[in-house]
């Protein structure tokens, strides 16, 4: 593994990018929050009424908000990382430059992280406005950087999965096969404790369960020991994907 | 003149594939050195393996002075690569392309700019610094892989197939640019598969075919060795071949019969052309030789794929 500073370079380059796409992406990032909040939060919560105490809009927040980092970073590193590969060749010569494959492919991550934080952002931005505020100053600041932390292991998970991708069409399978399960087994729309055993446990392994668990935590303030479980699998998960994603993105990028 | 680049018993394989096949050969400081060959040569691959983009499967490579392995970035730092193929940053204007390469080779701002400003009037598109690069032509998108090229001011310019798809015009100003860096001193390591481009711009070629060298020198030199001065081509039925070997082939150094034509290599055609004048022969070229024959006579002239 050859890191360097140079992985700000790259992530310098898909922000020089990022500019002329930036109104489009924030639009984007801010529809798709809307209408998770608008149908589930308002529709659905007049029926659910209040959910430990308060608002059901309280409990979807939180779960959604680390849903569109997930979304957004796993697209970026996926179908953005893809069309600079093997569309535009991109690759090729940067690391005909002293950056390193290494590098290259750290800094897409950290911009697919970014992008998540992106989407999160604006979407906490939007709930703050619906009058849906993280417990305090602390918790806004805490789920900032969860939303980078998480948005890392996202990034590196898609990475993975573009590193064998033969084509647009492979991408379909992660996101229907990993990404939509997660989206309704992980807790993000409702409380996973009147679910059958075998899917509780299925649920532990996705990361997304433990992700949610973290932010929902971190915006009610209500911290407890089972929370260091949580972000233990998160840490273990993401360094192992991190590294496996820059080995396997090396190997396809240097022949 | 000092050596920059030494090979010894270069190999390349991609699985079972060898790519590259023991090769050896040194690059002198200051000169252009020309790797020639059809598709599939290796000439590709040598090269990369130069600028430090992909690993040797065995031998030696010395550039500078250094070990040329993958992740060597002093290598990459003092390099600078015309690639094949057109990889610009289409999202980025003209001149964001440069300053975000200047960015990876740690070029300060302001000499970043200087340098920039400068570069785009050397391969004259001053005038669309600020254009899109869809917006460009072929011919304006490979100048301004020569000027990312030049951004770091290498010691080393790695051309590989720098006009393929050019028309005349753009193909000569790449080739003049790139004489005018062989005379500011840097050294020029050019890939191509045209003949013509070789005799331009190459101080000494080799010869590549199925990842082996097949002959190296001086293009001249190679010429006269190989195929002599001069050369006549003559189209004809095979079944004239016994009649006309008999009444030219001795005036010629050799000869070789490729579909329906014979051809005919002299040092001195013009007892030769006599001959043919005598006999009459209506289709029939006479030609100086170029490093083309030289080229086909060892690769084979029928179709490589």
């Amino acid at each position: 593994m050859n890191f360097s500073y140079r992985i700000a370079y790259v992530f310098w380059r898909n922000m020089v990018s990022y500019k002329r796409f930036v109104l489009t992406t924030f639009l984007a990032s801010l529809i798709q929050p809307l209408f998770y909040l608008i149908t589930f939060g308002i529709g659905m919560g007049a029926y659910i009424g209040y959910f430990g105490g308060k608002p059901y809009l309280y409990f979807l927040v939180p779960g959604v908000l680390i849903t569109s980092v997930m979304m957004t970073a796993s697209f970026e590193c996926m179908y953005g990382t893809f069309v600079k590969m093997v569309h535009e060749k991109l690759y090729d010569s940067l690391i005909a430059t002293p950056v390193s494959a290494e590098d290259a492919v750290a800094g897409d991550i950290a911009w697919g992280a970014f992008r998540g934080l992106v989407s999160g952002g604006m979407m906490m931005i939007v709930a703050i406005f619906m009058g849906i505020l993280p417990v305090s100053l602390v918790s806004v600041l805490l789920l900032v950087l969860l939303m980078v932390f998480v948005g890392i292991l996202f990034s590196s998970l898609a990475m993975i999965v573009t590193s064998f991708a033969p084509n647009f069409d492979f991408f379909n399978y992660y996101s229907e096969l990993v990404i939509t399960p997660m989206l309704f087994f992980s807790g993000v729309f409702f409380p996973l404790d009147k679910f059958p055993g075998w899917m509780k446990t299925l649920s532990l392994f996705m990361p997304l369960t433990h992700a949610v668990a973290i932010s929902r935590a971190i915006f009610l303030g209500t911290y407890t020991r089972g929370l260091f479980f949580n972000f233990l699998v998160i840490f273990v998960l993401e360094v192992a994907a991190f590294l496996i994603g820059v080995k396997l993105m090396k190997k396809r990028l240097i022949k | 003149m000092e050596t920059i680049i030494t090979a010894r018993k270069l190999c390349k394989k991609y699985g079972k594939f060898k790519a590259v096949d023991r090769i050896s050969f040194e690059i002198m400081e200051g000169e252009c050195f020309g790797f020639l060959g059809p598709n599939g040569a290796g000439k590709t691959s040598t090269v990369r393996m130069i600028h430090c983009v992909s690993p040797l499967t065995s031998g030696t490579l010395t550039v500078q002075g250094m070990d040329a392995h993958v992740d060597n970035r002093a290598v990459k730092q003092n390099t600078g690569v015309i690639p094949q193929e057109i990889t610009l940053d289409n999202d980025l204007t003209v001149r964001e392309n440069l300053r975000v390469f200047a960015h990876f080779f740690d070029i300060p701002r302001a000499e970043a700019k200087k340098r920039i400003d400068e570069l785009l009037k050397f391969v004259e598109l001053e005038k669309k610094r600020d254009s899109k690069i869809d917006q460009l032509s072929t011919g304006m998108k490979r100048r301004l892989l020569v000027a990312r090229a030049l951004l770091n001011q290498p010691k080393i310019i790695i051309a590989d197939e720098p006009t393929t798809g050019l028309d005349p015009q753009a193909r000569h100003l790449i080739w003049q640019r790139l004489r005018q860096l062989k005379s500011q001193g840097v050294t020029l390591i050019l890939t191509t598969q045209y003949m013509e481009e070789a005799q331009q711009l190459c101080d000494r070629i080799v010869i590549m075919h199925q990842g082996r060298i097949l002959k190296a020198g001086m293009p001249a030199r190679l010429i006269e060795e190989e195929i002599g001065r001069e050369v006549t081509e003559i189209r004809a039925s095979a079944d004239q071949d016994d009649m006309l070997l008999a009444a030219l082939g001795p005036l010629a150094i050799g000869h070789e019969r490729v579909g329906d034509s014979l051809y005919f290599y002299c040092r001195d055609g013009r007892p030769l052309m006599k001959k043919v004048l005598e006999l009459d022969l209506p289709d029939t070229v006479h030609r100086p030789a170029t490093l083309e024959d030289v080229f086909l006579k060892l690769t084979g002239r029928s179709l490589i794929e």
